[in-house]
Order: C-alpha cells, then structure tokens, then sequence
C-alpha cells in the first residue's frame, strides 16, 4: 500500500533535491493549486453546468499534502482550494457568495474532508519514512557485519600464520636443545680427558666448541621464551617472588659463564616481593648483563641495582662502556625489534636479546628503557608492577 | 672404598646419555645407560645402583611413574632428576615425590658431576647416621648449634628470630638437598600455619643479610628458582 507512495515521495524528493525546505514546499503547493485550477476551469467549460472542481482539488491537496513536510501545507491549500473553488467555479462566478443555501456545507466539508486526508498522509510518509530508514539500516548492519566477517577471517588467517610459525620455531629450537647439549657435554668430557688436554692446541679447539654451542644453547633458551610469549599460547605462568633471589640467580649464571667477569650488586631495602614469571624475568637480567659484557667493551664496572619507584620494582644495568647508539635507542623506546644491520656481526645476538627482553616485559606489564649516561656508559632499566594489573 | 659406586642413567637421548657415561666413567663410577623406562626398571633391579639418574621425558614411561616406583622401594636409592628447563611445576612435584636433586637441560657436565657427588654423600650419611640427627652443624664458617639455639658466624654469634632459625636448622639438617618452599613452611609454620610464601621468603631474605651473603656468590643458601633453596654443603 505505501510502496507507491513512497517512490512517488523520494521520486519528487530527488527532482527538488536542490530547493531549500520551505521554498519547495511553497512552489508545491502553489503548483498543485494553480494545476487544480486550469483543469477545473477546462473541465468547467466542456462539462457546462456539472461541477467536479471540488473532487480536482482534493485530489491536488492530497498530492500537496502528501508531498510537504507536516501539516500546515496541506490545510492552507484546502483553505486556499475552497476560497478558489467558491470564487472562480460556482456560481455567481468570479465572485464569493456565502448566502447561497449549501454553500457554507459545501465549503466547510470540502475543508474537514482535506483536512482528514491531511492527517492520513501525513500518517502514511511518517511510515514510509519510518520504513525506509530501517531499510537502511539493515543494509548498514549487513555491510558492518560483511565488513567484520571479512576483517575477522583476515586476522584468524595471520593468527593461523603466526601460530604455525610460532610452532615451527618452537619445535627447532626444542630439537636443537638437546644436541647442543650433547655437544657441549662431550666437550666437556674431551676437555676433561688427557690426551686433549695436554696437546694445547686441540683443547682450545674444543673449548671453541664447547663455548659456541653454550653460547648457541642460549640463543635457543631464548628463541623458546619468545614464541612462548608471542604466541600467547601458554599464558604467562606467574608466581609471587623475591625480586633480589631472582637477580642473585642471574648473577650466579653470569658468574658461571663469564668467571673474569665482577659484577656489583646494588640491593634494595624495600621487599621487592611481586608476581613474575621467575625464570622469564632472570632471563632478561642475564640478557641485558651479557649485553653489557659483550657489546659495552667495559667489564669492569658493571652494576645491577634493583630499587623500588612508586608502585615499580626497577632493575637497572649500567656499564661505563662506550654507550648504544641513537638507533638501539630509539628501537628500544618504539618497542620495535632491532634492525639485523643495528646488530651486525660485531654484536652477534644483540638483536634477539633485546627483543626477548622486550616481549618479556610486555607480557609483565612492565616498562624498557635504555640510555646513555651523561657521565658516559649505558643504561637498561626495566620496571615491574608490584601488583598485578586487573584485566579490565 | 674400592668399589666404584654405580650409577643408573635412564635417558632416551642417545648422545645425551652417551656423554653423561663417559664424564661419569671418567670419574670414577661405574654407569649403566638404559634408554627406556622399561629397561631402566630392569636394570634397575638386576644391578642395584647407587643413584639414578633419571630423565622425565621418556618414550614409553612416564618419569614419574618410574619415579614413584624407585621411591617406595626399602633400598631408598636416591634420583637425581633430568628434566627441561620449561617445567617447573615438574620439577616441585618430582622432588615432592621423593626425588633428591634435579638437572635442567641443557646442563654442563661440572654441574652435574657436582650434583651426583653431593647426593651420594647425603645418600651415605643418612645410612650411616640411621636417622639421628646431629646437635651441631658446621658449614664453612657457621656453625649452628641445634641444642643450644645458637648460630656462630666467624666465631661471632648472629641473632635469629625463633621462625628464621628454624629454617636455618631445616636447611642445615638436610644440607645438601633442595627443598621446596611448600615443605619448609609445612616443617616450620606446620600443615596448618601460615599457607603465603612472602613470610617465608621475607625470613630468607634477613637470614641471607646476617649471614653476610654475596647474590653472586652465596656462601650458604642457594636459591632455586622457583623451586626452593637449598643449603651448599662444606
């Protein structure tokens, strides 16, 4: 029933898409009525005596009606209509006459009749209007919901990829673990034995490969950590501990690993008691010391400090050594991965250290940052929350 | 003693167990490789070894059932656990269950020569002593005196407040041995007492200060990570 009505409407709406509101409504109504009038005048001269004129302008005021916004449009032009139809097509014509017995009826009906075809029109493009805004917003909701089915296949397909990739790496690096360590025990044991040992120039080839496959051991260490973290596969398993205990560790495998090696130990008198994956965190410790031993070109005045900031357990390695360039910086403060030339041949593993450390203390919740001394050397100082942070 | 003491090495990696024998035959003990639980068993129980070394991830066993086996056995030959790095509720739960040591792959051969060495001396002792416990614990330069409640550092004595030397004692009774944070807050707050691991951890952070610890080179606690501490033999 309001199919019609509704082109007729948005038909009329597109042809005077260009006219302000009120001028369009006026030449509307101006339009119909003069419309209205020509054809009943013609209609008055074929037909004589037989008056229609009134059906004509009923007809015009429901089109007008139908075709303005709101009321007021409409009942003037019924108004306007009978005045024209009593002034122009009854007689005495061109001429008002009231005292002509029907007359006043017929004036007065012709209005009440325009005016309930007003209300009803009106009542008709309030439901059109109504009807074509929730067409369009369906339509709306379809694209939106095309558009997020599309974006969400997108993301679940670069999830996919990352999960495999993810996969894969684990799996290497869980196969390489246990050769290196088979080749870096049988080093040891040669190292051990006599015949190795007391011809200099075999022993120090195998020390040479028992300390590259110690070094490439934990480079694996830390390819595991970081698909650990970045697939969010396994969740961060933490548990509430002595930030100093953690630190001792790492201290105790630098120890290990480089024995000419002093590093200063600065303690807190604050309990630095909170929630971390212990052995992700001492890791990062152990990163940013070896950094500090191999990258600085100073080894003799390394320090760990562990203080407490506000609500941030702070551990901060310092070397006096030749500092980090404005690119290590800046990728450390972006939180970017290193570039592979910023690491170069010169810094073997730096790269990968970093950014372990980085994706370490993403997933704590923490803060990285690295610097130089004004007074010369570098800087690495890392934060954790010392309560854990409420999702939501 | 001339026998050389025998050792159990279940381990499914061929060239991991290969070079843990022969470290171990280099120093004088006599090892035996088994490849599965299986095998393992049954060596096991035809040859009686010392120690067993015992790796988690096996092929057809689990390590904890094997685990589990050895440890309710009357010989209560120790296990020394060799298990990956990533799992550490393994670890807690393997030396709940009566395992003596662990060792984390990957693992260098002095640490776990070291390993094997200060549990069979704790192994022998126990048999020795039967249970009796000592009065006095020398470590190094301490000396803590069960009886008299005291602990001497140098000569000098150190105050302990009430929990913190009993943890000291707990530590010195089975010097030698990780033990886990859940068993030394059982053996001092009871299985009742205070269930937070902060109170614990607090305690062993004041007894590291009087005894004047270096984190880089502890003296006498160790910790392990995650796991518990242990205290380093003389």
């Amino acid at each position: 029933m309001t199919g019609p009505f509704i082109k007729l409407y948005h038909g009329y709406l597109y042809i005077t898409r260009g006219l302000p509101r009120t001028p369009r409504n006026l030449l509307t109504t101006v339009l119909f009525l003069c419309a209205a009038c020509v054809i009943s005048g013609e209609l008055l001269r074929h037909t004589g005596g037989e008056n229609n004129s009134d059906l004509v302008f009923i007809l015009a005021i429901m089109c007008i009606s139908l075709l303005t916004d709101g009321y007021v449009y409409g009942i003037a032009a019924s108004v306007v209509g009978a005045l024209c139809i009593n002034y122009f097509f009854m007689f005495p014509f061109r001429a008002f006459s009231l005292s002509i017995s029907g007359y006043p009826v017929t004036m007065l009906s012709m209005v009440a009749i325009s005016a309930v075809i007003c209300a009803l029109t009106g009542r008709i493009k309030a439901q059109a209007i109504e009807a074509t805004r929730r067409e369009q917003d369906t339509k709306a909701l379809y694209e939106l919901n095309a558009k997020l089915n599309a974006e969400k296949a997108a993301i679940q397909l670069q999830a996919d990829r990352e999960t495999i990739r993810g996969n894969i790496l684990r799996a290497v690096s869980h196969d390489l673990r246990t050769p290196l360590t088979a080749i870096s025990g049988a080093a040891s044991v040669l190292l051990s034995s006599e015949e190795i040992a007391s011809s200099e120039r075999s022993a120090s080839l195998v020390r040479d490969i028992k300390s590259d496959a110690d070094a490439l051991s934990a480079m694996v260490e830390n390819l595991l950590s970081i698909t650990k973290i970045r697939d969010g596969v396994m969740p961060l398993n933490k548990q509430e501990e002595m930030l100093e205990e953690v630190a001792g560790d790492a201290l105790l495998t630098m120890r290990r690993r480089f024995p000419d090696c002093p590093i200063a130990l600065e303690l807190s008198d604050d309990i630095l008691y909170l929630p971390m994956e212990p052995m992700l965190i001492k890791q990062v410790i152990v990163n940013l010391l070896e950094n500090a031993i191999r990258h600085s070109g100073d080894r003799e005045h390394i320090r760990l400090r562990l203080f407490r900031q506000e609500d941030w357990a702070v551990v901060e390695v310092r070397d006096r050594g030749r500092g980090i360039s404005p690119e290590v910086s800046q990728a450390v403060q972006l939180g970017r991965p290193l570039e592979d030339n910023l690491s170069g041949d010169s810094s073997r593993g730096m790269g990968i250290g970093l950014s372990v450390c980085q994706s370490i203390i993403k997933a704590h919740d923490g803060f990285f940052a690295a610097g130089n001394d004004p007074e010369g050397g570098a800087v690495f100082r890392f934060g954790l929350p010392m309560e854990e942070i409420k999702d939501e | 003693m001339n026998e050389k003491r025998v050792i159990l090495v279940i381990e499914d990696e061929r060239t991991i167990s290969n070079f843990i024998c022969r470290a171990l035959n280099a120093n004088d003990y006599k090892s035996i490789p088994a490849f599965s639980g299986k095998e393992g068993l049954s060596l096991f129980f035809s040859h009686s070894p010392d120690l067993v070394l015992l790796d988690l991830g096996l092929p057809d066993m689990d390590g904890m059932e094997i685990l589990q086996e050895l440890s309710g056995l009357p010989q209560e030959t120790p296990v020394i656990i060799i298990s990956a790095r990533d799992r550490e509720s393994e670890k807690v739960k393997a030396l709940d269950m009566g395992a003596d040591d662990y060792i984390v792959k990957p693992f260098g051969v002095s640490e776990m020569l070291a390993r094997v060495r200060t549990t069979l001396r704790r192994s022998d002792r126990l048999r020795l002593s039967q249970g009796s416990q000592k009065d006095v614990y020398h470590i190094k330069d301490l000396t803590v005196d069960i009886a008299k409640h005291q602990v001497l550092l140098d000569g000098e004595e150190v105050h302990f407040t009430q929990n913190e030397f009993k943890i000291l004692e707990l530590l010195c009774i089975h010097a030698g041995k990780v033990l886990t944070y859940d068993f030394i807050l059982e053996h001092v707050w009871g299985p009742y007492g205070s269930s937070s691991n902060q109170i614990l951890r607090v305690n062993m952070a004041n007894i590291r200060r009087k005894l004047k610890e270096n984190p880089s080179e502890p003296k006498y606690v160790l910790t392990e990570l995650g796991i518990g501490y242990r205290m380093l033999e003389d």
